[in-house]
């Protein structure tokens, strides 16, 4: 009982460290309305007859996917904010295991994340529609795992290098080819036909378990990449979860103290 | 003269302190062009393959204009740290005039642009193909219009925004419209079919038109592609908005250092 409080003060404090960032919050919602406005309504008079019925729909819910990983990515920058401010040390000196930090960081992140998208979620449903609200709540429950385990890696990235640069750079180049070697943007069939190498690496990304579940959610079923659904999607985001998550709870615990961050 | 290029000196070798920076910005822009691109090639209807020969080639002169913009853009977030740290009361200590400083700042934030780009026009040349040597001038001189306008429009609202945070929020605001609402992505033909229909307001059919960025990207495709075709009016956009965007900037820059 005393860990779980534990646990819920070190959420609590990430939510309430989000919510200081309105700038940040004011340029994804920004960045939403333009990819949404703009890009999707016209790409989807560029492709072809077949896709164009849906595309509009298909990349919305793509762009719903990908704000969900850019505010679940952030908790990693926290870290570095901390470290040069010194923060770190006052969290390590507080009566709270390592292990309750780095997993209250981890479902912090994720929730925040959620809170975040939670009115981009609410005006995707607006143009969609819903279909299947069992489905919606399986993939909102998928997506938490999703959030909960992007902030994971990032807290692994960040406290693995130990460094602002290099995280920066890995960050970055992570962003540009995780983001587009997925469905988030494009259906699986157009990639095969493109490349398979990016096909292989898109099948395998967390991200396009996270997009097909949430199409899936919101009843946008074609083109989706894994089957049977929702079965394979959610295996694999569970995976990907446990895996950054063990890794974040070990690496935390291991690199944590001795400072040495740059 | 001496005095502008001892300020471009500075700013270029501030330029190269920002490595994180530019590693994330070249994987950016080659992921855009080399997998986005590349896909998107598979998905675009035959009747616009049509008007752009492929996606891929009508892509990669519109990177190359991200690439300008994001890199000109730079030369604000610096000039916005500088005025919130009063770095400004050194920058007027240095036996420079003012107005000197002031187009200094703006040619580097421009030609540190054009630094950026080359291996991104570089890359275009070798993809789609070469223009000729008059050609290839022309669009030099067109980009270095279009960097040097980047660069005063960053530089007016760095000095008009009191915080880091109001400067980055209006930087996304500039970035994202200017991007999504340009020929970029994809043709001004197109955007215009949609204003006719109905579907997206005519104003930002206007705004695809005028916007710099789109000049930038259709010049390149005039002279590579042939499509769509060279028009002064692409010349004149970049000519209108490089000088509005110079004057601008000079003004609000030697404003915000003549602020106690």
């Amino acid at each position: 009982m005393k860990q779980m409080k534990q646990l819920l003060l070190v959420v609590e404090r990430d939510l309430r460290m989000f919510l200081q960032y309105k700038f940040l919050i004011i340029m994804r919602a920004i960045w939403f309305t333009a990819q949404v406005a703009f890009f999707g309504l016209i790409a989807a008079r560029m492709v072809v007859p077949a896709l164009a019925e849906v595309y509009f729909e298909y990349y919305v819910a793509g762009v719903v996917v990908m704000t969900l990983y850019s505010a679940s990515v952030f908790i990693g920058y926290d870290i570095f904010e901390e470290a040069e401010h010194g923060v770190f040390e006052y969290l390590l000196s507080l009566p709270v295991s390592r292990k309750e930090l780095v997993l209250g960081r981890s479902i912090g992140g994720g929730i925040r994340s959620f809170i975040f998208v939670g009115p981009v979620i609410a005006i995707t449903l607006l143009v969609i529609g819903l279909s299947n609200p069992v489905n919606l709540l399986i993939a909102l429950l998928a997506l938490f795992l999703f959030a909960f385990g992007v902030s994971g890696m990032s807290i692994t990235i960040a406290v693995g290098l130990k460094s602002g640069d290099r995280f920066d750079i890995l960050m970055g180049v992570l962003n540009a080819f995780i983001i587009r070697l997925s469905t988030t943007m494009y259906p699986l069939a157009f990639i095969q036909d493109a490349s398979q190498i990016y096909a292989s690496l898109a099948f395998f990304n967390p991200l396009t378990f996270a997009s097909d579940l949430f199409r899936w959610g919101v009843g946008i079923e074609k083109y989706l990449t894994m089957t049977p659904m929702p079965l394979l999607a959610v295996l694999g985001l569970v995976i990907f979860f446990s895996l950054f998550t063990l890794f974040s709870v070990t690496i935390y615990e291991r690199r944590l103290e001795g400072g040495g961050w740059q | 003269m001496k005095a502008i290029l001892r300020l471009i000196e500075y700013d270029f070798k501030n330029f190269f302190r920002y490595k994180w920076w530019l590693v994330g910005l070249i994987s950016m822009n080659l992921a855009d062009l080399f997998i986005m691109a590349v896909i998107y090639n598979q998905m675009v209807s035959p009747e616009i393959i049509q008007l752009i020969t492929s996606y891929f080639s009508f892509f990669a002169p519109g990177v190359t204009v991200v690439g300008l913009f994001a890199s000109a853009f730079m030369i604000g977030r610096e000039i916005n740290m500088e005025v919130r740290r009063q770095i400004h009361h050194y920058m007027l200590s240095l036996p420079i005039t003012r107005i000197e400083l002031a187009l200094g700042r703006l040619l580097a934030g421009g030609m540190r642009g054009m630094m950026y780009m080359s291996p991104l026009l570089l890359t275009t040349f070798l993809v789609v193909g070469f223009p000729s040597l008059p050609q290839f001038f022309v669009i030099l001189g067109a980009l270095f219009l279009l960097a040097t306008g980047i660069s005063g429009l960053s530089i007016a609202i760095a000095a008009s925004t009191t915080s880091f945070e109001k400067f980055v929020t209006a930087r996304g605001l500039v970035y994202y419209v200017l991007f999504f609402c340009s020929s970029i992505f994809y043709p001004l033909s197109l955007i215009q079919n949609l204003g006719r229909d109905g579907v997206l307001p005519q104003p930002i059919v206007v705004l695809a038109e005028l916007n710099p960025l789109s000049s930038g990207a259709d010049l390149i495709r005039s002279f590579l592609l042939g499509n769509p075709p060279f028009q002064l009016t692409m010349v004149r956009n970049l000519t209108v908005f490089s000088a509005i965007f110079a004057v601008v900037a000079t003004f609000a820059y030697l404003k915000i250092i003549q602020q106690k």
